[in-house]
């Protein structure tokens, strides 16, 4: 009867128990959106990081990375390529040479990372091929074609077929230079990609820099499900001369992203969640304050203190309780109905995608992050009541059942 | 009959200004099993805080409580709630009702609070409405019944207890004449049949006419003590 008591309690002052509750629901929902549509950059930057740069993870040879010296090759990337493939949850492999240099035009000169790339596989692992705005894949270029990036170009003020000079020194040392057409140029939310990487065919780099079949980098990607930091691990001990990596070690700046993410989430869980509970204390406090004499009367009657803390308690977890679902509901199916239409904020994408980010965001949240919002409302809800119940059970009958 | 009460040289001061306010001075009272008494008395004269301190509301300054051979007194809050729950039955002069329930429910909650199960609470329940001449409203609720009515639910709620008597603070001074007569008849009728004890105060004649033992305060004394 304590808990029918309470909840009719609840709804003695319904106009009241109605803000409550709407206050809950537009603090979940909001809470909810604003995750989701934060999660959204986060992931849209990581999936893109990984799908053009990263991968899912990567081979090197442990030194290569340190300076980029092009002596250090991996070495038996048949091997290697071959453990990689045999992993299921492995959906495409590329091998990759690698060499920092120069790119010159008739106009300018800059620094690049030069990569000499398979089309077909390097197309199937990072999706370069989507990434070409204007020109052509790797095609319509009979000899040593290369891509680069649209902020490069713009630099070098060259276009589609015009010709660049790269730069680098070979194998033995040798400064080597040789001409190149621009036959794609990339458009791309990566600074690294668009402005200081060009890539060319591998055979065509290898050759300059005889190299022979050696490769500096073996990239993979995996299914979305999979364990990236364990397969690096399996494969790091099967092949412990070599550096194998998931995109978590390759870039460390992804995993703080998602670390200050999920903070930033708490916080913002920690601030909707204090904002309701003080508005939670005030209704409650309002209702006891109101039936000062009648929780006076219960006491005089012989209800324990510990069960007119319980009332008060559930009457409160009742009201938080009731607007925490359906904010939850109504958050969910908007995630739901955005995550599939995307928000469209193609009128900021110049500056997005200086930074990195893409212009259409595509709200998600993980069951994780659903569970974090209902632990927080139940918490939420329990420390609002403590204050209002432990005030009622304070009250001396005597004094309350003279209370005017 | 035994004794029920005890109140042996009970005195109560408050000091809620700068001057004390002696409400009860020395104050000595019996009170047996089936008594109809009035507690009488101008405003003032210390009838509410003497009804307060025989049903463990509150603690006196000085002087001793009996309550069935338990001194009361010294009893820690906690432990008075549960001695008033099985002992003693409450009447409100503002009824005091649970105003979410319905009557049969106010009726019930005192029994459920005693770990009645739900077949008994709902038997006795009906039973005293019955006998309070108020079983049709059993379903509504206080807001939808009269003053009188309000008042015939406190008492039967009261007796749902079955507890060792009945504290009744101005039962009557919300309630019209006709209501009041209603009301005390009822009472005087379960003191006869169930041979539930009262202890009401009030300064209403009507009331006063009633009673069988009538005991008049004055300055927080006993000055007179009458049985008819």
């Amino acid at each position: 009867m304590i808990a029918s008591i309470a909840w009719r309690n609840v709804w003695r002052n319904k106009g009241r128990s109605l803000v409550v509750i709407g206050a809950m629901i537009v603090g979940i929902w909001s809470l909810a959106f604003g995750s989701g549509f934060m999660q959204s950059f986060l992931t849209g930057y990581i999936q893109s990081s990984i799908k053009h740069e990263t991968s899912s993870g990567q081979v090197h040879h442990p030194g290569f990375q340190k300076d980029y010296d092009i002596n250090f090759f991996i070495r038996d990337p048949k091997k290697l390529i071959d453990a990689i493939k045999s992993n299921s949850a492995v959906t495409s492999v590329t091998s990759r040479s690698i060499v920092n240099g120069m790119i010159s035009s008739t106009r300018q000169a800059t620094g690049v990372k030069i990569i000499g790339v398979e089309p077909a596989t390097e197309a199937s692992v990072t999706e370069l091929n989507s990434l070409i705005h204007e020109g052509e894949y790797f095609e319509g270029i009979s000899r040593n074609p290369v891509l680069i990036g649209d902020k490069l170009a713009e630099k070098l003020k060259v276009g589609v077929k015009a010709k660049v000079v790269l730069t680098f020194q070979d194998k033995e040392g040798n400064i080597t230079a040789a001409r190149f057409r621009v036959a794609g140029i990339l458009k791309a939310t990566s600074v690294s990609i668009s402005e200081s990487t060009v890539y060319v065919l591998k055979d065509d780099l290898n050759r300059l820099l005889q190299l022979d079949d050696n490769v500096h980098e073996i990239a993979y990607v995996t299914s979305t499900d999979a364990d990236d930091d364990a397969i690096a691990h399996d494969l790091q001990s099967r092949f412990p001369e070599d550096k194998i990596e998931s995109w978590r070690e390759l870039s460390p700046i992804l995993v703080f992203m998602e670390q200050w993410m999920a903070s930033i989430l708490k916080l913002l869980i920690l601030i909707i969640m204090s904002a309701l509970a003080f508005g939670i204390v005030n209704t409650m406090l309002m209702a006891v304050l109101e039936r000062v004499r009648e929780l006076g009367m219960l006491m005089a009657l012989g209800m324990r203190r510990t069960k007119v803390f319980t009332m008060i308690m559930v009457e409160t977890i009742y009201l938080s309780t009731v607007g925490g679902p359906v904010g939850l509901l109504v958050g969910y199916l908007t995630i739901t109905y955005l995550g599939q239409a995307g928000i469209d904020l193609t009128d900021y994408s110049e500056g997005l995608e200086a930074i990195g980010y893409e212009s259409i965001l595509y709200p998600i949240l993980q069951p994780g992050d659903y569970i974090q919002i209902v632990v927080g409302v139940i918490l939420t809800a329990f420390l609002a009541s403590l204050y209002p119940a432990w005030k009622a059970i304070k009250l001396k009958p005597i004094d309350a059942l003279h209370t005017i | 009959m035994s004794t029920i009460i005890k109140a042996t040289n009970v005195s109560k001061v408050y000091h809620r200004t700068t001057v004390p306010v002696h409400a009860l001075n020395n104050l000595t009272l019996s009170i047996e099993e089936g008594e109809f008494t009035a507690i009488v008395g101008p405003s003032g004269c210390g009838k509410t805080t003497l009804l307060n301190i025989l049903g463990g509301l509150d603690h006196p300054t000085s002087g001793k409580v009996e309550v069935a051979g338990t001194d009361i007194t010294e009893m820690k809050d906690s432990d008075l709630i549960d001695f008033r729950l099985k002992n003693i039955g409450f009447v409100f002069q503002a009824y005091n009702l649970i105003p979410v329930l319905t009557a049969l429910e106010n009726v019930e909650f005192i029994m459920l609070l005693q770990k009645e199960n739900k077949k008994v609470r709902h038997q006795r329940a009906m039973e005293l409405l019955t006998q309070m001449d108020i079983a049709d409203k059993a379903k509504n609720k206080p807001s939808q019944l009269s003053g009188g009515q309000q008042q015939r639910v406190a008492v039967a709620r009261a007796l749902a207890s079955k507890p060792r008597f009945i504290l009744a603070d101005e039962p009557t001074a919300n309630l019209d004449s006709s209501s009041t007569s209603n009301l005390l008849d009822l009472m005087a009728r379960m003191n006869k049949d169930q041979k539930a004890t009262f202890i009401f105060s009030t300064h209403d004649q009507r009331v006063m006419d009633k009673a069988r033992r009538i005991v008049t305060l004055e300055d927080g004394t006993i000055v007179s003590d009458t049985t008819r």
